[in-house]
């Protein structure tokens, strides 16, 4: 007979499920939801809006450039091969902009150097003029008369005194970058090879998952045609690395997903010996499901991390289920509704010790964590409704023949430990265990570092090396952010600044780098500069000698007096002011403020010390402030975990008593412990995320502990329960420690360690007087 | 005033050999192994009455490289050579510091020098009138950036290069005479000094 509630359960389940799969239908309407910026689940950074902006400022490119070299013996061939694909890229849909040299726009740049004049004057020619008028006339004269003066950009009788020349000289040389002067393309050359450029930039409205994913395409596409034309291609970008991720986590999320759905099935098939006992797989499907749908609506998408992490709950859902079926082992016949009902107070214990266990990761201030909480904690709930909801009604009038075997198996192994038990007693074994924990833990290493959430294709990394080494090009994720009350204040803090890098830059300990001082010159400086113009006159004669007029001198002199004073928007504005361009944040509140990016440095600490003293000068390292908060956050998450223990202690009280909780949290903890202690042994180091899956491996191990405490169907079949769901959960974490990615497989790691001792542990929080009645059992 | 060295270099070497007159020319002027002569330099300048113009001597070394010795109004060594541009100081020659553009510039004189005619036919069309005492070569640029400097770079002679004139699109014209040039087998101690140093 079936109760009200028995008939009416599953249809009001179904209905759930239902709407979860229309709801998760209209989130992919529009294709998959799915993120692989690793950025976006670590803490955001300081509450600052200027720095945040900054740092987008700095990442832009990142997620949107690419930047291709191609490579041939011949400049003709590397240029025109580049030439070929940048059409072809041109006409296709991805890329906004494709660039391969200089537009010539020599015009705009020589009428952007003659206004200039003043403004983007050097600080080292600026100098001699002002001081010293005299050696300044006389170089022009040389200069005049040098075969090798340069660019021919600007006609002499409109530069006498060659200040637009000076300011075309100093414009900054790209490293190996170089401007083939016919093609008006850029080009590199190193090896013996000449590297033709391109550079590509998506559609700023690409926010979608098939961006990197295209751009990995047509890069392969084009290596395979430059490769069989028997040339070199190399590529790099953040693009390439995000399509990388994109394509690993699916490969991942199959092996992990598939290898546990596999396992999960086979072990039912062979324990319970059943077709229809399949159905229990169905738990599992819910929590997917109802994990994806929740962090789609949480977060607008789900990042392809929180999946790979989130498929391992594959192991854990399908735990709900096994544990009435596996009471087919304690009762004569089986019948579903009853069997659920028996361990219902024991299936929600379970229940509430996970979720408590997965909150606990949702307190932290990693985003990622929160996600995964969020997917698990849905999921969780799907599986538990589902399990008692309609898998009863599904499996109605199933009956179940158990392998006797493996109880039988179950009973020994109880035995064995009750043997070993009465032959030991506790102290040795305990003993045993505190010096492995103990050695175990002295050498534990903590190691923290963003790098470990990517994993870096070997490959990518080879060729991003190619890359910086080629055009001697390498940026690093460091810069300084700095502000002004006005532009005035902010080119003197960059020029001090800048006073200090130089230093770096002449002994080596960092490659170059980028400010608007080298653009430009203050108000002030502009200023003094054209108070200093006069003095010029009483040294015309050596250049009257050579034929220039007098007047011509004069005019000149008159023009660069009227130059107006310019700011930063106009000097940026002009095409000389383009690689500038990006460090200019402009006005923000009162204040204004520009970054000063940096190359090939190779001693972060150096950098912190050139803000110091300095006033609106600050280091943004987000990488480094990211590693030193993962162990500041090891710290909280540590008391996060006693604190989860201290919650499901409280819970259990009331079911358990004082010392039976206690019993039922001591026993995950030690087995954390344990495993933690293995890490050790293994050599393995401890991160944070092995540290957030000891976290869960308490909230699992409570829920052995107490389905062994609460023996419905007997000693046997309890372990038996436990074993079963260990091992479908192990399977799962265990495939995540074979993942490319060092963060997941950390995490898989420690939790399937974890569940290992866990598993071990969990006969010895049944009740110590029944101890000898269990002895008794498996004898019978 | 770099282009109109490249122009001579260019004139000098067997690089241009495409057509049969080229090929004759590249022939005739690739012969000797070292070039010693004067020069007189001249830079019309639209606003000037007079030309800018200075003298001086050069040697030109077939796989060394190129002595351009200034020595009115003011005295100036340089040397080009597969390493760049070098200006000699009081402390011995110093590497004229290469920035982008202009580096490419020497560059593509140096690959002329080099005898890479590909990037120079690539860049300009080459016109040769006359006969072996006495033709004119007129190179035309056909790349845009080179456009937007040049018109076109005239370049007269008989056995040796005697003069070359470039035209500049801002209104400006160089020319180069190069005069009592006498063709040699080998570089003096100190010449060779200079390219070696």
């Amino acid at each position: 007979m079936t109760s009200p509630i028995e008939r009416r359960a599953p249809w009001a389940f179904l209905a759930f499920l239902l709407m979860l799969l229309a709801l998760g239908a209209w989130q992919w309407r529009n294709g998959a939801p799915l993120s692989t910026d690793i950025l976006e689940l670590v803490p955001g950074s300081s509450r600052d809006a200027l720095q945040k902006s900054a740092e987008q400022r700095m990442q832009e490119p990142l997620n949107r450039e690419l930047l291709v070299l191609v490579g041939y013996p011949e400049r003709e061939r590397a240029i025109a091969a580049a030439a070929r694909l940048a059409d072809a890229w041109r006409a296709g849909a991805l890329f906004e902009k494709v660039q391969t040299g200089v537009q010539a726009d020599l015009p705009a740049l020589r009428e952007q150097l003659l206004q200039g004049r003043l403004a983007l004057l050097g600080a080292t020619t600026r100098e001699r003029l002002i001081d010293d008028p005299k050696a300044f006339i006389e170089q022009r004269v040389q200069q005049l008369f040098d075969p090798f003066a340069g660019f021919g950009l600007i006609a002499n009788q409109q530069d006498w005194l060659g200040l637009a020349a000076a300011i075309a000289q100093q414009r900054p040389a790209s490293a190996n970058v170089q401007l083939d002067l016919g093609s008006g393309a850029f080009f590199a050359e190193a090896d013996g090879q000449q590297w033709a450029l391109l550079r590509a930039r998506t559609r700023a409205d690409a926010f979608d998952m098939n961006a990197p994913l295209e751009a990995a395409r047509l890069v392969a596409e084009a290596r395979a045609q430059v490769t069989a034309d028997g040339g070199r291609l190399v590529a790099a970008s953040g693009l390439l690395y995000a399509a990388a991720a994109q394509q690993q986590a699916t490969r991942e999320i199959t092996w992990v997903g598939g290898g546990a759905t596999v396992g999960a099935l086979l072990l039912l098939l062979l324990a319970f010996r059943r077709v229809r006992v399949l159905l229990a797989f169905l738990p599992v499907v819910a929590a997917l499901l109802a994990g994806c749908v929740a962090c789609v609506a949480l977060f607008g998408h789900i990042n392809v991390l929180t999946l790979m992490l989130g498929s391992s709950l594959i192991g854990v859902a399908s735990d709900y289920p096994l544990h009435y079926l596996s009471k087919s082992w304690g009762a004569a016949t089986w019948r579903s509704w009853d069997a659920v009902r028996a361990t219902l107070p024991g299936l929600s214990l379970s229940l509430a010790t996970n979720l408590i266990g997965y909150l606990a990761l949702a307190c932290t201030p990693f985003p990622a964590l929160t996600q995964v909480a969020v997917f698990s904690v849905a999921g969780l709930l799907a599986a538990y409704l589902c399990s008692i909801c309609l898998l009863p009604a599904l499996l109605n009038g199933l009956q179940l023949r158990p392998r006797r075997s493996l109880l039988s198996l179950a009973r020994r192994l109880l035995a064995a430990r009750a043997a070993l038990l009465r032959r030991t007693g506790s102290w040795p074994l305990s003993l045993l265990v505190l010096a492995f924990c103990g050695i175990g833990l002295m050498r534990l290493e903590v190691h923290n570092d963003l790098r470990q959430w990517i994993g870096g294709s070997p490959q990518l990394l080879a060729e991003a090396k190619a890359v910086a080494k080629i055009t001697g090009v390498q940026p690093t994720s460091q810069f300084f952010l700095v502000r002004g009350d006005d532009q005035t204040q902010l080119l003197e803090r960059q020029a001090t600044l800048a006073a200090r890098l130089d230093r770096l830059v002449a002994d080596g300990s960092l490659a170059g780098y980028q400010a608007l001082p080298q653009l430009l010159a203050t108000a002030e400086q502009q200023q003094r500069l054209r108070q200093a113009l006069p003095a010029l006159a009483q040294h015309w004669q050596p250049l009257i000698d050579l034929g220039i007029p007098r007047s011509a001198l004069d005019d000149e002199l008159r023009q660069l007096q009227a130059l107006p004073v310019q700011d930063i928007n106009t000097a940026l504005a002009g095409p000389y002011g383009e690689p500038w361009r990006s460090l200019w944040l402009g006005a923000s509140g009162n204040q204004v403020a520009a970054l000063v990016s940096l190359r090939g440095l190779s001693d972060a600490t150096l950098l912190a010390a050139q803000a110091d003293g300095l006033e609106g000068v600050c280091l943004v390292d987000r990488l480094g402030e990211l590693n030193r908060l993962f162990a500041a956050t090891q710290v909280s998450a540590s008391e996060l975990k006693l604190l989860s223990c201290l919650l499901i202690l409280g819970l259990l009280v009331f079911p358990f008593g004082l010392k039976g909780a206690l019993r039922v949290v001591l026993l995950p903890l030690l087995a954390a412990l344990c495993s933690l202690a293995s890490l050790g042994w293994l050599g393995q180091p401890l991160t944070l995320f092995s540290l957030f899956g000891l976290l869960l491996v308490t909230a699992i191990g409570v829920d052995y502990a107490i389905l062994m405490r609460e023996r419905v169907g007997g000693s046997g079949a309890s372990l038996l329960g436990v074993l079963l769901s260990a091992l479908t959960t192990w399977l799962s974490f265990g495939l995540l420690a074979l993942s490319s990615t060092p963060a997941v497989s950390n995490f898989g790691l420690a939790v399937g360690l974890g569940l290992f001792f866990a598993s071990l542990f969990a006969p010895w929080a049944g009740h110590a007087h029944t101890d000898t009645s269990h002895a008794a059992e498996a004898g019978e | 005033m770099r282009r109109l060295l490249l122009a001579t270099a260019l004139s000098l070497l067997p690089a241009l050999a495409q057509a049969f007159g080229l090929e004759q020319l590249a022939a005739q002027l690739g012969k000797p192994a070292v070039v010693r002569g004067e020069f007189v330099q001249q830079k019309f300048l639209r606003a000037l009455e007079k030309p800018l113009t200075s003298r001086g001597e050069f040697v030109l070394a077939k796989g060394h490289g190129l002595l351009w010795l200034l020595k009115t109004p003011l005295q100036q060594d340089y040397r080009i050579d597969e390493q760049g541009i070098a200006r000699r100081e009081a402390g011995g020659w110093q590497a004229i510091p290469q920035r982008s553009a202009s580096a490419q510039q020497n560059r593509l004189f140096l690959a002329v020098l080099g005898g890479d005619s590909s990037g120079l036919q690539r860049d300009f069309e080459l016109a040769l009138q006359g006969d072996a005492q006495n033709w004119q070569l007129t190179l035309t640029p056909r790349a845009l950036l080179l456009k937007q400097i040049f018109n076109s770079i005239r370049i007269d002679g008989g056995a040796l290069v005697q003069r070359i004139v470039l035209d500049e699109t801002q209104g400006d014209r160089t020319e180069l005479l190069l005069q009592n040039s006498v063709a040699a087998d080998a570089l003096s101690d100190r010449e060779q000094h200079d390219f070696t140093d």
